[in-house]
């Protein structure tokens, strides 16, 4: 039942705040929606930790501590999004950001949050359908959904460089996942044969992984190819990663936060599932040299643009990229520490990666721009809040110690020596490192300094306490992870690395 | 038996109107007219709807009726007409110069088919299929030739809507693989698939609309002021 509950609630208040029309309502309503479903997701996660995987409707949907685990992250970023955008929505319509060309602002600035709060709750619909689906059709028409749900939230300023964004997200993200469907179709073509079942079961997963040493060989490889670049377009894994600094910049922040930290988990839990079942029929050596490859690319593209940098908006997509990559290398050094390090990492990241965001549109909306050279450095001064929480972010998201991403991070190392990866060991801790250093010194040019005399910007509930809880969460992780978590975290890598 | 009946009067109505998907998708290469891509797009998704009609009839496939159907009304029908009503409002009907002119781009499309079939062929497991479930397999060449020609298209072209004809004719080379390959997904991934073509048009109909509005072109590679 309480697979379905997930489901329904986003699914039931989308069409909620678009009937409701006012703002406090439809605040309302995603705050409820999103505190409900995180509430759902605690409680799915402990459920499957005590009795195991959790079905319904004769495993249509299906939550195993994998899919818990994305479930889990994904309603909690979905909340702390919630929150955030109260406070930032209000401040756009105070200062009437919405479009500089039109003149019926009242008008519009409805119309746009009308956009926004009922196509959020169907985003994360669409996020937790994916994790749920036990059907991999299922699942690919979910991850699907996840691009059509935001396509008009990126566009959701209307200038020009959105609609720009908008049809890069669409075009690029519409041809990748027709390869990830291609690559389905195969799998269920060399499943097909050994199972010769033509109902629904005959694609989920929960069947498939029991015959995958079974499959045909060919189609596998072909198979598993197709959805890597399938997947990897829509985690943004170079080189088909060029959507993302665009749709990143030009979303509303709590849109940017929710692709880089739900999104992404999204395609990898998808890829995932996949790398399982090509691991049994193939064994696991074939996907970990491909996987090793466009993670280590993804690390080495993001490295010169982030340290050339010209927009702190876009320098968080490239760090996203560069994070896509690092998991996808684990997932490639494979072995128990290798996904431990994966899973460990996505977790991590996506509670750290939202705090960077916020005060990164803190800040974008305190100095209406989001370009270095037209900020004057200084920021702690006028900011001290978002100015701490970014600089603080930073160093938690380039995985310096004591956060809890350098754990990750140092897990990910040790399963790449202990797998005898040598020289993809050095290639990771150099770009870690180039990547660490130019981070560093763009953010601590624009946060440090002497004070350039800005207006101490005004500071809004919502913003501060998202911005306030956020940190809170993260340097708590950064010395202790609850039990509970843990063993979530680790019983969804046993999941992956029992299948080998 | 009638001949009707005759497994191999279906194996030869599908080889021929596989043949004709084929031909109409390289019709569309060189063609430079909006409305007519349109409208090559609709038969070719006909002739789709006919050969999963013809393959459900010999396979006692039921499942396969409806997708069949599915295809008709909305690949033939409904897409065919929101797209026209698009370049009606937006009033760009023609194509500016492809990257490549049109004879070398026939050329590469015959190129890509021939990969088709090459990349067809290890698919191909003679010792075990019977003449019944063999019917359609030679459709996957077409299939995976419709991919690559509507991937091929969306780099060369540069109309926003032609790059969303592309994407749907990849999708339609997948329906075909589909349906040549296991006689179709299951019925709920089928439905979803086409939900998702369906509000996919709908929302790049809107995306085209308002970049032919807001640039006074469709012309996607004006889209460049995002770099770096």
């Amino acid at each position: 039942m309480i697979l379905l509950w997930l489901l329904l609630i986003p699914f039931v208040a989308g069409p909620l705040a678009f009937v409701l029309r006012r703002r406090p309502f439809m605040e309302a309503v995603n705050l409820a929606t999103f505190a409900l479903v995180a509430c759902l997701a605690a409680a799915l996660s402990a459920q499957v930790l005590q009795r195991g995987p959790v079905s319904f409707w004769d495993g249509f949907l299906y939550a195993d501590a994998l899919s818990a685990l994305i479930v889990l992250l994904t309603a909690f970023v979905a909340l702390v999004c919630s929150i955030y955008a109260v406070g930032y929505f209000r401040h756009d319509e105070k200062y009437t950001f919405f479009d500089e060309n039109e003149e019926v602002l009242g008008e519009l600035a409805v119309y746009k949050l009308r956009k926004y709060y009922s196509l959020m709750p169907l985003f994360v619909f669409s996020m937790l359908l994916v994790a749920l689906a036990n059907n991999l059709g299922i699942l690919w028409v979910a991850i699907e959904l996840t691009t059509l749900a935001s396509v008009f939230l990126v566009t959701f300023y209307g200038r020009k460089t959105s609609l720009e964004a908008a049809w890069k997200y669409a075009i690029i993200g519409g041809v990748g996942l027709s390869m990830a469907l291609f690559g389905t179709i195969l799998t269920y073509y060399s499943a097909h044969r050994i199972q010769g079942t033509e109902t629904l079961a005959g694609l989920n997963w929960s069947v498939l992984v029991q015959n995958a040493a079974r499959f045909d060989k060919t189609t596998m490889r072909l198979a598993f190819i197709l959805i890597l670049l399938g997947y990897g377009t829509k985690a943004g894994i170079a080189p088909m990663h060029t959507w993302k600094p665009d749709a990143y910049s030009e979303a509303p922040v709590p849109v940017a936060a929710m692709l880089a930290a739900g999104v992404l988990n999204c395609a990898l839990y998808g890829l995932v599932r996949f790398y399982v079942l090509t691991s049994k029929c193939l064994g696991p050596q074939f996907g970990s040299q491909i996987l090793i490859v466009f993670g280590l690319l993804s690390m080495g593209v993001a490295v010169p643009f982030v340290l050339v940098q010209r927009s702190f908006r876009r320098l968080l997509a490239y760090s996203s990229i560069d994070h896509g990559g690092i998991m996808v290398l684990a997932l490639g050094f494979g072995g128990p520490l290798g996904i431990l390090g994966m899973l460990l990492h996505m977790t991590f990241h996506s509670i750290t990666k939202p705090l960077l965001f916020f005060s990164a549109g803190n800040i974008q909306q305190h100095l209406k721009t989001d370009l270095f050279r037209k900020a004057k450095g200084g920021l702690i001064h006028s900011m001290p809040w978002s100015g701490a929480g970014f600089l603080m972010a930073t160093l938690a998201v380039t995985g310096s110690p004591p956060f809890s991403l350098f754990q990750s991070e140092f897990t990910i190392l040790r399963a790449a020596f202990g797998g005898g990866y040598l020289l993809p060991a050095i290639l990771f801790v150099s770009f870690l490192v180039a990547i660490f250093s130019g981070f560093l010194v763009h953010i601590a040019n624009l946060v440090l300094g002497p004070d350039p005399g800005l207006p101490p910007a005004e500071t809004c509930r919502w913003k501060k306490s998202s911005l306030l809880g956020l940190a809170t969460v993260i340097i708590v992780l950064g010395f202790w992870i609850p039990a509970p978590l843990f063993s979530l975290i680790q019983s969804a890598a046993d999941l992956v690395v029992s299948a080998r | 038996m009638s001949f009707i009946d005759d497994p191999q009067f279906g194996n030869t109505m599908i080889t021929l109107m596989a043949a004709l998907v084929l031909v109409l998708q390289i019709a569309t290469v060189g063609q430079r007219w909006l409305i007519t891509t349109i409208r090559i797009f609709a038969v070719q998704s006909f002739f789709l709807a006919a050969i999963a009609g013809t393959i459900a009839f010999f396979n006692q496939a039921n499942h396969l009726y409806i997708a069949a159907l599915l295809t008709l009304v909305l690949k033939a029908i409904l897409l065919p007409f929101l797209l026209e009503r698009t370049v009606e409002r937006v009033g760009i009907r023609k194509e500016i110069e492809p990257l490549i002119n049109v004879p070398l781009s026939l050329l590469i499309s015959g190129c890509l088919t021939l990969v088709g079939y090459v990349v067809a062929e290890s698919f191909y497991h003679p010792e075990e299929t019977s003449a019944q479930s063999a019917l359609g397999h030679n459709t996957l060449a077409v299939a995976i030739a419709l991919f690559l020609i509507g991937f091929f298209m969306m780099l060369n072209r540069r109309k926003a809507l032609t790059q969303v004809l592309g994407l749907l004719s990849m999708e339609n080379g997948l329906f075909l693989a589909a349906i040549s390959l296991t006689y179709g997904m299951p019925l709920v991934v089928e439905l979803g698939i086409f939900f998702d073509v369906l509000v996919a048009v709908m929302v790049f109909g809107i995306l085209a609309y308002r970049i032919g509005e807001s640039f006074d072109s469709m012309d996607v590679s004006k889209l460049r002021s995002l770099r770096g």
